[in-house]
């Protein structure tokens, strides 16, 4: 009877843990997404161009409201409030972009040439990050991921990712984690505190483009 | 010797307890932060498997719910699949993120209610959940037709109301339940040094009026009972006559959960905070729902699908709110067979279940005016 009224405390405090491990961690939008990665003449990275495609249920929502001069279309001039208003809030979550040169984080500057475009019933995000000092890395790391997981991104089946004049040599590989790696992930965090640790981390696509 | 080791395995499941919901709270304080980051080392091996799978369930259901949405214009019978999947996504969406269950649960054990009040409490709160959504919808896009942004931003302001009603709701119970936990701590202390049958008494009684879900003041006057001389010796009297579980009508306990209570004079009252604490705040992903629904012209599936959606959530909560009450009394009862010091367990373990309440309210105030979603621009 002793035993039995501890399994039940530890079944309420298990319980809690695992509440606290899903807290606010499962997706509410979906991104799909296609990505250029700029190269210069002499073979730097100058930025990456996004295209988001939002979901229909998000892009949906956005519109809520949004008047246009022909019903169901929208053009880009009627959807740059939108686009103003999603830039800078996307600012505060770095963009969801994660750009390492051979192990070093870059920074990168505030979007350039930012709008809106509905296509099919959704809404594509096209944006460019400039990086802050172009670099010539001989490996770039890049990952899209939103640490809160509350935006799911994964690349578009064809294409996802371009390299745009890039230098002839430099080969690009995607690697999607397994169930297992993203559980072995979750697994492995620690209190850093920094986004790699992240919840969405752990789902994230990396994308390596080798210069050699 | 057995009670020591009982005791110190309540101790440490007590300390896990309270160390796992200051961790689910830093989480939540830190998920609201884009880039805070969160520690999720308190995930157990055994669990991120679970957490995976509820993941994946949940994506895939509220992926559906779009796509049953649109064959519904064509096609009305995609209706009931729609209903089916809203059903299963509120089962799956409760059992992951959300401070429903955890201030539901709390003030539960806190305020020593029943596992009934507990399943009310949590189909109430769930359709005052959905119905603010349907509401925020209705008014803000259907009425008004108001952008996504203004509607965010009354999504905003019920948001912070009800974390602020959370912390004022979490001090007045804490309030409630401090003093109970002093007296308790008071007793058992005199009781180590001097076990006279005066503290037994009072302790057995305090104990008793806790789990009964009474309230400060009555528990005070029951703690005062010893001090008045003439009445202590009548209760010592009656005390080695009678077992400690009979009272007179002085004491207007009513023995156990009578279903009468919760329909009773301040039985809807009592429940009424928590309803609102829990309820007032929509969740994001019904709003998204009902504006998508309305969009397609098919604004009462949505509504159909949202009250499903909080039928679903209601029956999740409700489990972890009867798994919490049953806990709480089991230990509560164990510990009453073996220790008449359980009091203070009990008085412990509703104190730190108010202070959670507390806890949860400032915390999501406090995450929520340092960071903005992302979704709320």
């Amino acid at each position: 009877m002793i035993r039995r009224g501890c399994v039940y405390f530890l079944a309420i405090a298990a319980g809690f843990v695992l509440q606290a491990g899903t807290a606010l961690a499962h997706p509410h939008v979906w991104v799909k997404v296609a990505s250029e990665i700029v190269y210069n003449e002499d073979g730097s990275i100058e930025g990456i161009r996004h295209a988001w495609t939002f979901d229909d249920m998000f892009s949906t929502y956005s519109l809520q409201g949004i008047h246009t001069k022909i019903d169901g279309v929208y053009t880009r001039e009627e959807l740059a409030p939108l686009a103003q208003t999603n830039i800078s809030s996307l600012k505060d979550t770095d963009y969801f972009t994660f750009a390492e040169a051979d192990g070093k984080e870059q920074k990168l500057a505030d979007p350039i040439d930012y709008y809106f475009e509905y296509n099919n019933e959704a809404l594509v995000l096209h944006f460019v990050l400039p990086l802050k000092t172009p670099f010539k890395p001989r490996q770039l790391m890049l990952e899209i991921f939103d640490p809160d997981y509350f935006i799911q991104f994964s690349l578009q089946e064809k294409e996802p990712i371009k390299l745009v004049g890039a230098p002839a040599a430099c080969t690009m590989t995607i690697q999607s984690p397994t169930d297992e790696e993203s559980t072995e992930k979750l697994r492995g965090q620690n209190s850093s505190g920094d986004a790699n640790n992240s919840f969405g981390a752990a789902f994230a696509d990396k994308i390596k483009v080798d210069c050699p | 010797m057995r009670l020591p080791s009982f005791k110190t395995i309540l101790t440490v499941s007590a300390i896990l307890l309270t160390a796992a919901a200051i961790d689910s709270l830093t989480h939540v304080l830190m998920a609201q932060n884009p880039f805070g980051g969160s520690s999720r080392s308190a995930l157990e091996p055994q669990l991120s498997g679970v957490v995976g799978w509820l993941l994946r369930k949940q994506s895939a259901f509220y992926r559906e719910i779009s796509s049953t949405i649109r064959a519904a214009k064509t096609d009305g019978s995609a209706v009931w699949s729609l209903l089916a999947i809203s059903f299963l996504y509120g089962i799956f969406h409760a059992a992951g993120p959300g401070h429903g269950k955890a201030v539901i649960s709390s003030y539960l054990i806190a305020n020593g209610e029943t596992a009934r009040r507990g399943i009310i409490l949590s189909f109430v709160s769930a359709f005052l959940q959905s119905l603010v959504a349907v509401i925020i919808v209705g008014v803000g896009a259907w009425l008004l037709n108001v952008t996504a942004k203004s509607m965010c931003g009354a999504e905003r302001v019920v948001e912070i109301a009800s974390y602020g009603f959370i912390a004022i709701f979490g001090a007045r119970l804490a309030w409630t339940k401090g003093w109970p936990l002093i007296h308790a701590l008071r007793v058992s202390r005199a009781s180590t040094v001097t076990p006279t049958p005066a503290f037994a008494y009072a302790s057995l009684e305090g104990d008793a009026a806790a789990d009964h879900g009474q309230t400060y003041s009555r528990f005070r006057s029951h703690a005062a009972m010893p001090r008045n001389e003439g009445r202590l010796q009548e209760q010592i009297h009656r005390l080695t006559r009678d077992p400690p579980h009979i009272h007179d009508e002085h004491c207007g306990h009513s023995h156990g959960p009578q279903p009468g209570d919760l329909a009773g004079p301040g039985g809807w009252q009592r429940g009424i905070g928590a309803i609102l604490t829990v309820g007032v705040r929509p969740c994001s992903g019904a709003l998204l729902v009902l504006v998508f629904a309305l969009a397609q012209g098919l604004f009462w599936a949505g509504i159909a699908a949202t009250f499903v959606m909080g039928l679903g959530t209601a029956i999740t909560v409700a489990t972890i709110a009867i798994l919490s009450v049953y806990a709480k009394t089991t230990a509560v009862r164990l510990m009453t067979r073996r220790n008449a010091g359980s009091a203070l367990l009990s008085r412990g373990l509703e104190f730190a279940a108010a202070s959670l309440v507390l806890l949860f309210g400032v915390g999501l105030l406090f995450g929520y005016v340092a960071a903005e979603r992302v979704t709320c621009f």
